[in-house]
């Protein structure tokens, strides 16, 4: 049984993360182990103890554009040693949602271009196309040739394909479905809910 | 023994020493791998981040394919597709709202019965140590070797359900099943920066050395890992990882897989070894490992 005090309007936000996420955040003790063992909590990056914190207390606006969760890797440490096994990759799952429906732009943008680009390969090619997508990053975040010396060594020794750089390569609809599918649904959801 | 393989997308593309070596070493074990049709990405850390239902039934999708060839047991090299498809099939099994939902994004229905296992857990617990150590014709005798397991395979371990989280033992068995020298270290899975790769090097670059800093410290000859990305994140840092202190570092990263088959007495060359930045092959002739 878990008691908070607050109006319903003060805790819908935390009881949205929790019904989306699946991950009883009443039940952090705020102990720090989380956070402690994170591999990308920083003097800049608060880490999972301040994120939960900032959702307990209603800081819908902090929370949504905290760098925490686009840092997180989902490396799974933390829910490995949260003694309530809260699971904090759920938990940035659905913040990354919930600010992307409130149109926040990504704290993180180096990041969200990446992940951006990422899908945007496989939604293309129903695999990720690893080299072209490093490509489209290195162009778009104006940096060429940034990691080109290493690229060039790989290249020489067989390891990588300049083929590879290009665009283009074999569609496959299936997954394109897969991709316009889940958004049509998610859509429906959010509408009904709304 | 016949079972289906899921390689993911980085096997066809820079991790082609894993999926080579991991391809030679079953054939070695008598063990036949059937691709999966027409897999898919499993959508990785980026739709698992930033769409839930997306990356669920891209999961999905490829536990539908696996379904149809019938072999009910799939092994699977990177431990990411590894965790992720192992979690999609949870994940459908205990929310019949989500499964019918997936089920309807990708058309096609998912029984949920497989037996997913990652490449590791598979060649250590089904095949056995027994069944390795018969096949070792050039045993890794002096080389001194720190397994490197990372995240995805062990935690979270209510997730994956394989070895310990914090301290795991599979591959430190199975390393010195092939005769190699174990050593022993506190950062089995300690974070790579994993796919920050690019969008943070600098993250990536301080996690990887504090990885390579200590296995040099320690005497490694090599880290051994069993993760592409892993593979990669140190393989390719340590110009930046020496830089920062005015030292070069030259460690080797090389994958378990390559690892058994140099001791299946395989050439270097047929398991990827001349692909990787830091050049593994010198110090294994110094070691007397190539034939």
């Amino acid at each position: 049984m878990h008691r908070l005090k607050g109006t319903p309007d003060e805790r819908r936000f935390l009881t949205e993360v929790i019904r989306r996420s699946g991950q009883n955040l009443l039940e952090c003790l705020q102990c720090g182990r989380c956070t402690a063992s994170c591999p990308i909590s920083s003097p800049t990056v608060g880490g999972p103890r301040r994120l939960i914190a900032q959702i307990h207390c209603d800081m819908r606006a902090e929370a949504l554009r905290d760098p925490t969760w686009w840092y997180c890797v989902s490396c799974g440490t933390c829910a490995s040693r949260c003694p309530v096994e809260i699971n904090m990759y759920q938990v940035a799952t659905t913040l990354c949602e919930m600010a992307e429906e409130a149109g926040i732009e990504p704290s993180e943008p180096a990041i969200h271009l990446f992940e951006d680009l990422f899908l945007r390969s496989v939604r293309r090619h129903g695999r990720v196309r690893e080299l072209s997508t490093v490509m489209r990053y290195n162009l778009q975040t104006r940096r060429p040739f940034k990691d080109a010396g290493k690229g060039l060594r790989l290249m020489l020794k067989g390891a990588i394909s300049p083929l590879g750089m290009m665009g283009g390569g074999r569609k496959d609809p299936v997954v394109e479905r897969i991709f316009t599918r889940s958004a049509t649904v998610e859509q429906g959801e959010t509408d009904h809910e709304g | 023994m016949k079972v289906s393989y899921y390689p993911g997308c980085s096997l066809e593309e820079t991790a082609r020493p894993y999926d080579v070596s991991a391809q030679k070493v079953c054939q070695r074990l008598e063990i036949e791998l059937e691709e999966v049709p027409e897999w898919c990405c499993c959508g990785s850390s980026p739709a698992l981040k930033m769409d839930r239902l997306l990356s669920t039934s891209l999961s999905a999708r490829n536990l539908a394919q696996i379904e149809k060839q019938q072999l009910d047991q799939v092994v699977i090299p990177c431990p990411f597709c590894f965790r992720r498809l192992l979690s999609a099939q949870t994940e459908l099994g205990a929310d019949a709202s989500l499964k019918a939902r997936v089920e309807d994004v990708i058309d096609s229905g998912v029984r949920g019965q497989l037996n997913i296992q990652s490449l590791l857990g598979f060649l250590r617990y089904q095949v056995g140590l027994d069944a390795i150590r018969a096949r070792v014709t050039r045993p890794l005798n002096h080389l001194r070797v720190l397994p490197y397991y990372g995240c995805y395979l062990v935690k979270p371990a209510g997730v994956t359900r394989f070895d310990d989280p914090e301290n795991p033992v599979s591959l430190d068995e199975l390393l010195k099943a092939l005769g190699a020298e174990v050593l022993d270290w506190d950062f089995k899975t300690e974070c790579c920066g994993a796919g920050l790769a690019l969008s943070k090097t600098e993250t990536v670059v301080g996690l990887t050395g504090r990885l390579v800093r200590e296995a040099v410290r320690r005497g490694a000859d090599a880290l051994v890992v069993a993760c592409q990305l892993c593979q990669s994140n140190l393989d390719l840092r340590q110009d930046e990882i020496g830089r920062a202190e005015g030292r070069a570092y030259a460690l080797p990263i090389v994958y378990f897989t390559q690892m058994m088959g140099l001791a299946f007495g395989m050439p270097a060359a047929e398991l990827g070894l001349n692909r990787h930045l830091v050049d593994p092959l010198p110090m294994l002739k110094e070691k007397g490992l190539l034939s």
